[in-house]
């Protein structure tokens, strides 16, 4: 089983959030599959094996940091890119995401095009 | 037995040390005497053995000659006719008379042990003295016939002369051993307390110059050691007495006082630091909890604008509920810049409490009601224990709501298919008003947190139940300004109970914070 191109795990667990990124990359051609905290994506990315990640570090049961290296650590998830979406917004929470082993790194509030523009490039083989 | 040297005073060490030296030159210079008198004593007694000896001879030789002198005259009266003149017989006995002075002399001088030969040496001079003055007496009277002294008498005295003579010889030579002896003993002691007194002066000297600086190494050593950043050094000072004692235990004030010093500014520079490392994290947290809402804000209000452009039918009734997403999100926002700012405030000095008379019960009533939609959200259920009796209270009826207020929806945050219990009392001329739940509860270390500042009892708690982790800390703040207190009692998966106390006249007997 390949991973659908434009299949992307959405990992948030505020529901506003959550719904709103939903609907606005189903609305740019995505098939989004949902999760709301670090165990259940971990879950999702082995049954549903997105092309892409779209995490959040502030989870609940298990927090964005552990479920990225938990992915980066297990051989079928370790190639799957991972975008970190946080409202830490300081320099060292971007260098401590990448350093973990997330492949890109995103600011809240989303800049949505630009969000696009990253998914797109890490998508393109 | 150990000599504690060091344990005397410096002072105390340098008299002792003048004391030692100059006992040891004393008995230097007793001894010295002792031998000098010793010396002339026996020097004494050796003189007088010679002495006694040239007497001695001069006896002899006058004995010698006053009987050949009488020899010869016995001689001429037999022969002659011719009287002996007055001149020559006081001549003569003159001369007995000086034999007569020299034999007391000879007595005065006896030495030890002579003194019986001295007796029999008198006895038999006097006779023969006695004999020879006769004689001369008598000599011009013609009718006495003179008794010659006979021989016997002479030898005999002549005899004892010489006995005492050898006698003093002997004692002479045993006198002349005796001071050999004692110039002997006497040289040796000078040279032994001579050779002592160097030995002792350099074995005190050695002593006083290491007990010193056996001191002043203990104080170098320390004073280094402090200098060095040993803080916590100090010298043995119960190891010297006086001076250095008193030095090392000024020394050893003087670092405690340092020491205490040095540690308040690292104490202050630590919690400096501490206050600093807080508002960074302060700040960190606030911006991390602006950019949530504003993520709803932003993110919903772009969607918007992308379908508005859609072609075709819009869905008027989802517009309509993701307006209401951005109208919530804005004023979660709001709320939390209040909450900020209150703080804020509270933590500049800058919050007033604004104190009016006013009815409790009505006051929470009304919070209750108005904050009822929440109950629904998580299917909990209100229970009521208002006492509508109650007096009037004289506080900020803002700063109660706002306790209420936040006490409340947090209840209902943490508990799902529960009841809230809202009881307000009066008790012991306090407003008691409490808040219970059977949610989630809290561990005793969460509950110790509970009321810092962003702190929920733990850090996925905000994600799964949301808040500020703003609102106990506004209401400890805000329950300590009435002049009150609140305490919590709760235990995991057993619920949590707020309970408020407040004065009935604010500030009446509490400081207002």
């Amino acid at each position: 089983m390949t991973a659908t191109p434009s299949k992307l795990l959405l990992v948030e667990d505020n529901e506003i959030n959550r719904d709103m990124l939903v609907r606005r990359l189903s609305r740019a051609g995505y098939t989004v599959v949902a999760a709301g905290d670090g165990a259940q994506a971990l879950d999702k990315m082995r049954t549903e094996q997105p092309a892409l990640v779209l995490l959040d570090m502030n989870l609940p049961v298990k927090d964005g940091w552990t479920t990225c290296q938990e992915a980066r650590a297990d051989e079928a998830l370790t190639n799957i890119p991972i975008i970190a979406l946080t409202a830490h917004a300081m320099d060292s929470d971007r260098e401590h995401a990448l350093s973990i082993g997330c492949t890109d790194y995103a600011t809240k509030p989303i800049d949505f095009p630009d969000l696009l523009k990253k998914i797109e490039r890490l998508l393109t083989p | 037995m150990k000599w504690r040297r060091s344990s005397l005073s410096l002072r105390t060490r340098l008299y002792l040390f003048s004391g030692g030296i100059l006992t040891l030159f004393a008995v230097n210079v007793a001894t010295h005497v002792w031998g000098s008198f010793a010396r002339s004593e026996s020097l004494i007694a050796y003189r007088d053995a010679v002495n006694a000896a040239q007497l001695i001879t001069d006896l002899e030789q006058s004995l010698e000659d006053n009987r050949q002198q009488v020899l010869v005259l016995a001689t001429l009266r037999e022969t002659t006719e011719d009287p002996l003149g007055v001149d020559e017989r006081e001549v003569a006995l003159a001369e007995l008379n000086t034999i007569e002075q020299r034999l007391r002399r000879l007595g005065a001088l006896g030495g030890e042990g002579t003194e019986d030969y001295y007796r029999r040496l008198h006895d038999s001079a006097s006779k023969l003295l006695l004999d020879w003055r006769s004689f001369y007496s008598d000599y011009n009277n013609r009718s006495v016939v003179l008794n010659m002294e006979s021989a016997t008498t002479y030898n005999d005295a002549f005899q004892r002369l010489q006995e005492l003579d050898q006698r003093q010889a002997f004692l002479a030579v045993q006198r002349s051993n005796t001071i050999d002896r004692t110039i002997s003993i006497t040289d040796r002691i000078t040279v032994f307390g001579f050779v002592t007194t160097i030995a002792v002066t350099m074995l005190l000297v050695i002593a006083l110059i290491r007990s010193t600086n056996a001191s002043l190494l203990r104080l170098k050593t320390g004073v280094q050691r402090f200098g060095s950043g040993d803080l916590t050094h100090r010298i043995d000072a119960g190891r010297d007495a006086g001076e250095m004692g008193d030095l090392a235990r000024t020394f050893n004030d003087m670092s405690a006082k340092l020491q205490s010093a040095i540690e308040d500014v690292r104490d202050a520079k630590a919690n400096a630091d501490a206050a600093n490392a807080a508002k960074s994290m302060f700040l960190a947290n606030v911006s991390h909890e602006l950019r949530t809402p504003l993520n709803a804000i932003i993110g919903y209000s772009e969607m918007l604008q992308d379908e508005i452009g859609d072609p075709g039918e819009l869905d008027r009734d989802q517009f309509h509920h993701d307006l209401g997403t951005i109208i919530f999100s804005g004023r979660q926002l709001l709320s939390l810049i209040n909450d900020i700012l209150d703080l804020s405030k509270i933590e500049t000095g800058k919050m007033l409490v604004t104190a009016e008379w006013f009815q409790p019960a009505a006051l929470v009533f009304q919070v209750c009601d108005s904050l009822s939609p929440l109950l629904s959200q998580n299917s909990n259920q209100l229970e009521l224990d208002i006492d509508s009796n109650m007096p009037e209270l004289h506080s900020d009826p803002g700063k109660v709501q706002q306790i209420v207020t936040n006490l409340f929806s947090n209840a209902c945050k943490f508990t799902q298919n529960g009841t809230i219990k809202v009881s307000a009392h009066w008790r012991d001329d306090e407003l008691r008003i409490s808040v219970a739940d059977t949610g989630i509860g809290m561990t005793d270390e969460q509950q110790s947190r509970v009321f810092d500042a962003f702190i929920q009892a733990e850090s996925t708690t905000s994600t799964e139940y949301g808040g500020t982790g703003l609102g106990l800390a506004i209401v400890k703040q805000f329950c300590e300004m009435l002049g009150g207190h609140i305490t919590l009692d709760s235990a995991p998966g057993e619920g949590s109970t707020f309970t408020v106390a407040l004065p009935a006249v604010q500030g009446s007997d509490r400081a207002i914070v």
